[in-house]
């Protein structure tokens, strides 16, 4: 991948970070539980998506390889 | 055929996970030290005389015994997975941890994948349907007593022919009164792969020891992100991952076919096992990668609470050393129905471009006209997920929360069932897959 691709995006993202400030008092919203950021799919969905695609990245680091493909 | 290596001095990379635990722990001894001083002084300064100190000690003598300010939760899921190349799997799987109020936490899973297996890979090698279990565990630890926290963990993955184990450690620091928040991690993990079955073929029930045939694989993994929020009811993370591997990836089991030049450029797409073993050359070499492979991702997340409802947005790009480049697109939309039901609809679009060394039928020549003397291309994979192509998976799922009236999400009972579409768009035996994959889960916390 392009690493001006990444850096621009992460720029992109370290920008945003500083727009805004919520106050703890007006996260009322950001509190419910579907705003976690807990997968909804469980161990058996991520491990089929993990083997169904030959990309890695973006979950957790506690999952073991297996030799499943 | 001898593939492990000798024994010799660990490397620094071998050696970079145990050294990240021990700074981990390091850093969360610090972090308690801090905050028993921090609690101290705070008693000091409340304390303004000797009797008001007697009466503080009497207070904490009524107290006895401490109370349990732990909660703890539980869950159990059971799912199943069918497709169309003749593969099923079942797994149940369970998930138990502790947290503290103090910001300790203990987690563990334990899951078994039963696998039955008669796909075109295995038919294409005259082997018969297979089976298998696999088991997996894990278990994790994390410390966050405010806004500086750290987590050390592993995992274990064992199959007849397969053992499999990591550990990682993470950091995470918040600012600006958690407006944004920055996480490290780094994690190792170490494959060994060796083989079963009679003359190396798949279904039987002896293995060849590790000690007599395996293969090495080691994986170091780089995670960073920024997670921040962007409104009142917005929250958005970006990550990266970068996922070194070195050892040698082939399967033991697959072999793949070869063509003369003529041949192979006109072998369909998703051809049949007779019409391939029927044109195919005589020999059948086994699959052979490269033994380095670089990893890298890009993802990004958004979450916004409507009124009434939740949309989660997911989006990872990932690019790697081997050619694949790959976009994967993920959407889930969260209802609430009353406050006892929530239902969902999920998407998900994964397109991908084949590695650098991706061929439907790789070609062999014999220029010499000896049959001991065959050119064979010095890498070659009969692996689907390292070809072109795409899958869309729609689903749905719900979950029913039926604790008492005060605390409804204390017990969930939860569904969720999905439908994957793959095209492959270069494959020689396969050319689409119908996968349905289910799960149900049940989930407590006290």
């Amino acid at each position: 991948m392009d690493a001006r691709i990444v850096w621009t995006c992460m720029l992109v993202a370290v920008a945003g970070v500083g727009c805004t400030h919520v106050a703890p008092y007006e996260r009322g919203k950001l509190a419910h539980p579907m705003m976690t950021a807990d997968d909804l799919a469980g161990p058996a969905a991520a491990h089929v998506l993990a083997v169904h695609e030959g990309a890695t990245g973006g979950g957790t680091l506690s999952e073991s390889g297996c030799g499943c493909n | 055929m001898q593939l492990t290596a000798s024994a010799r001095r660990p490397s620094f990379h071998a050696r970079l996970p145990y050294l990240v635990a021990v700074a981990a722990l390091l850093a969360a001894t610090a972090e308690v030290q801090a905050a028993r001083g921090s609690d101290s002084s705070d008693n000091d300064q409340t304390s303004t005389g000797r009797d008001e100190g007697t009466v503080n000690r009497k207070k904490a003598e009524e107290r006895s015994p401490l109370e349990d300010t732990a909660t703890e939760h539980a869950s159990m899921e059971f799912a199943a997975y069918n497709d169309s190349d003749h593969v099923s799997v079942v797994t149940p799987s369970i998930t138990t941890g502790i947290e503290n109020v103090s910001g300790g936490s203990l987690n563990a899973s334990y899951l078994v994948d039963i696998v039955s297996a008669a796909s075109a890979d295995i038919v294409s090698t005259a082997s018969r349907r297979w089976e298998e279990i696999r088991q997996a565990g894990t278990l994790s630890g994390q410390y966050k007593p405010r806004d500086f926290g750290v987590g050390v963990g592993g995992s274990v993955s064992r199959e007849p022919d397969y053992l499999s184990y990591g550990v990682y450690a993470t950091m995470v620091k918040d600012f600006d009164e958690k407006n944004w928040t920055l996480n490290f991690g780094y994690g190792f993990s170490h494959d060994t792969a060796g083989r079963c079955g009679a003359e190396g073929g798949l279904g039987a029930s002896s293995c060849t020891p590790f000690s007599v045939f395996s293969r090495d694989l080691q994986r170091g993994s780089f995670n960073a992100g920024i997670s921040w929020v962007v409104d009142r009811a917005s929250l958005a993370s970006v990550s990266t991952d970068l996922v070194i591997e070195n050892g040698d990836q082939s399967k033991v089991y697959r072999y793949i076919p070869m063509f003369s030049p003529s041949v192979a450029a006109g072998i369909p797409n998703g051809a049949s096992i007779d019409y391939v073993n029927a044109v195919r050359l005589p020999e059948r070499p086994l699959e052979q990668l490269p033994l380095e492979r670089h990893r890298f991702a890009l993802t990004g997340r958004y979450a916004h609470r409507y009124d009434g409802s939740t949309l989660r947005l997911d989006e990872r790009f990932y690019s790697d050393d081997w050619g694949l480049v790959a976009s994967s697109t993920d959407v889930r939309w969260i209802f609430d129905l009353g406050k006892r039901f929530a239902l969902w609809p999920h998407a998900r679009l994964h397109v991908q471009k084949g590695v650098s060394f991706w061929e439907k039928a790789y070609v062999s020549n014999n220029p010499n006209g000896d049959p001991n003397t065959w050119d064979l291309p010095l890498y070659r994979t009969g692996d689907r997920e390292l070809g072109p192509l795409w899958t869309i998976d729609g689903g749905m799922g719900f979950k029913w929360y039926l604790g008492k009236e005060a605390e409804p999400r204390t017990w969930q009972l939860g569904f969720t069932g999905d439908a994957m579409y793959t095209a492959y768009l270069d494959d020689l035996y396969v050319s689409s897959r119908v996968a349905f994959l289910g799960a149900l889960t049940l989930e407590a916390e006290w």
